[in-house]
């Protein structure tokens, strides 16, 4: 993907290591003195066979795989595939379940949007911002967790379901870690919007009008904070968000400060259909039963991850493992805008532009999985010590 | 628009070029259609503005071991294109034979489809004819040529022989 000529420049290049963010990729940014003339992504150094893993293992064990394509969205890629199969199995997930679900997702995309803002805040030389908004992501981290037994794979989904109930106890819990998170935001909403230094990386910085965000492919708050009115919980409901309707939150302005501020408004959303969730969450069974076959067949499962559409795309040949699981990531629609982006801007302006579309590398890394079947997996401490000194010799 | 008028819409754009047209779901729309109408047809939705590409697929549909007596069957590769609007999918089948697997490149009309092109073309081992960019996009830079690993007959490689690096 190379946005105009990359010939005859001066070429920076940068990453795989740690390309503003902690998370490798390697970009080739060509300049003139201090602006991007051109720039090039190369991916796949996380990459991890995913896809080919899969077609290996059963639909159960898939449900633990799929869910590790990513530490961030971890649930709704989980979600994603367990709508999938119930799709394929014909089989629909009680209310309660799916409310459940929702809940989750919901949870997940609060600690998603408030990680992004410390990591943008960050990468803009505003450390005071990452370490508050990191420090109150901890009490939905202690939500999940409470609710889950699990910080990062809360493996709340099985086929049919989901494993664990909300009590009393823990709805009032949740009621008040959001009330401080809803306090919170409002001041973290006030100072991106005031405070001039911060202005001043992302104001008019990689701006991207509606058409282009459409012309690019852009999906999720990226695209919204270019005014696409573009949200598969608001046009393809799943779960239970068509019980739950949620406010597709838009902002014209294209710029960095639109996406600091779509993102922010989402947080709100999140919090009240938290609220409204816990309000009336139906009676009734956590699973149902699911054959132990799945037929034949095809499915097609859409979601809303924090970064956008996330597609999965399941072929079942009536075996016990799935023929084909295709995975597309919103991150992976987003590159282009980033690419695109760069182009006309300060080199310094990068990190920002970067971080502006919220990449999750692990996102697009996921397809080759490397199978040596006379290779021993168990090392001995000796084996490993060796290998060290070997491999650093 | 509801799902039911999208998805005929959808149809009736891409009648002249669909072999078939089957409704596996009720919101999803799977069309077949030649490798060489494929263009046409993309370029039809795009300028009816039906949607978006969401990406594209690749299955390798491997022949199943010929039972005794049986002749041999060919398998072949497919590819997917997803298109979507609200809850409609409409999805593009196109056939691939293993020793011509080539495809015309669609970035001409949806310029972000070159991630996905890039995928196949490394995974699938697919010549995307005229497509902007073939570099490598996710597999390493020592990875051997001619090898695609989400083809059926790729199941790993041979263990290395031991040495200190891998």
């Amino acid at each position: 993907m190379i946005g105009q000529e990359t010939n005859q420049k001066f070429i920076v290049p940068i990453g795989p290591q740690h390309p503003a963010l902690k998370e490798p990729g390697h970009f080739e940014f060509a300049v003139d003195g201090e602006i991007v003339t051109g720039a090039s992504v190369r991916l796949g150094y996380v990459h991890r066979g995913i896809e080919k893993g899969a077609e290996d293992r059963n639909w159960t064990q898939n449900i633990y795989l799929l869910e590790r394509i990513c530490g961030i969205c971890s649930h709704v890629h989980n979600t994603a595939y367990v709508a999938g199969v119930e799709q394929l199995a014909k089989v629909e997930a009680p209310p309660r379940a799916q409310v459940i679900r929702t809940l989750v997702a919901e949870l997940e995309r609060i600690h998603s949007h408030l990680l992004w803002l410390g990591v943008a805040a960050h990468e803009g030389g505003f450390d005071t911002l990452f370490m508050y908004s990191w420090r109150d992501r901890e009490t939905v981290m202690d939500i999940l967790e409470t609710i889950s037994g699990n910080r990062v794979h809360y493996s709340a989904n099985v086929l049919g379901g989901v494993k664990f109930d909300i009590d009393d106890k823990q709805r009032d819990m949740i009621l008040k870690g959001i009330d401080f998170l809803e306090q919170r935001t409002h001041h973290y909403m006030k100072v991106v919007t005031t405070d001039e230094t911060f202005l001043g990386r992302t104001r008019d910085i990689g701006t991207m009008t509606r058409e282009q965000a459409i012309e690019l492919g852009a999906v999720g708050p990226t695209a919204r904070a270019s005014g696409v009115t573009i949200d598969i919980r608001d046009s393809a409901p799943y779960a239970a968000y068509k019980t739950f309707p949620i406010n597709v939150i838009t902002d014209e302005n294209g710029d960095l400060l639109a996406r600091f501020v779509v993102r922010l408004k989402e947080l709100y959303d999140c919090y009240r259909l938290v609220r409204e969730m816990l309000d009336h969450m139906p009676e009734g069974e956590l699973t149902t039963r699911v054959p132990r076959k799945i037929p034949a067949g095809e499915a097609v499962s859409r979601v809303e991850a924090p970064r956008g559409e996330l597609f999965y795309f399941l072929k079942s040949n009536g075996s016990e493992k799935p023929e084909r699981v295709k995975v597309r990531t919103p991150s992976l629609c987003n590159w282009a805008t980033v690419i695109n982006f760069a182009v006309g801007h300060k080199l310094a302006d990068i990190p920002m532009i970067l971080a502006g579309i919220d990449p999750c590398f692990s996102c697009n890394d996921r397809l080759i999985k490397i199978h040596r079947p006379n290779d021993t997996q168990v090392w001995t401490w000796e084996d490993l010590r060796q290998h060290g000194i070997e491999y650093y010799r | 628009m509801d799902t039911e008028t999208s998805l005929q819409n959808g149809e009736s754009l891409l009648q002249p070029w669909a072999v078939s047209t089957v409704r596996p779901e009720e919101n999803r729309s799977d069309i077949v259609i030649a490798r060489k109408d494929l263009h046409d047809a993309a370029q039809a939705l795009k300028n009816a503005a039906w949607g978006y590409l969401v990406t594209i697929s690749g299955l390798d549909a491997a022949a199943p071991a010929p039972l005794e007596g049986q002749p041999v069957v060919e398998g072949n590769l497919e590819m997917l294109y997803h298109f979507a609007t609200g809850y409609a999918v409409l999805t593009l089948r196109v056939s691939l034979p293993y020793n011509d697997a080539v495809l015309p490149t669609i970035c001409d009309l949806f310029p972000y489809a070159t991630l996905y092109e890039r995928e196949l073309i490394e995974l699938f081992g697919v010549t995307v004819e005229n497509t902007p960019d073939t570099s490598r996009l996710v597999l390493p830079d020592e990875w051997p040529e001619g090898v695609y690993p989400l083809r059926k007959a790729f199941t790993g490689f041979a263990a290395p022989a031991a040495e200190g690096k891998e």
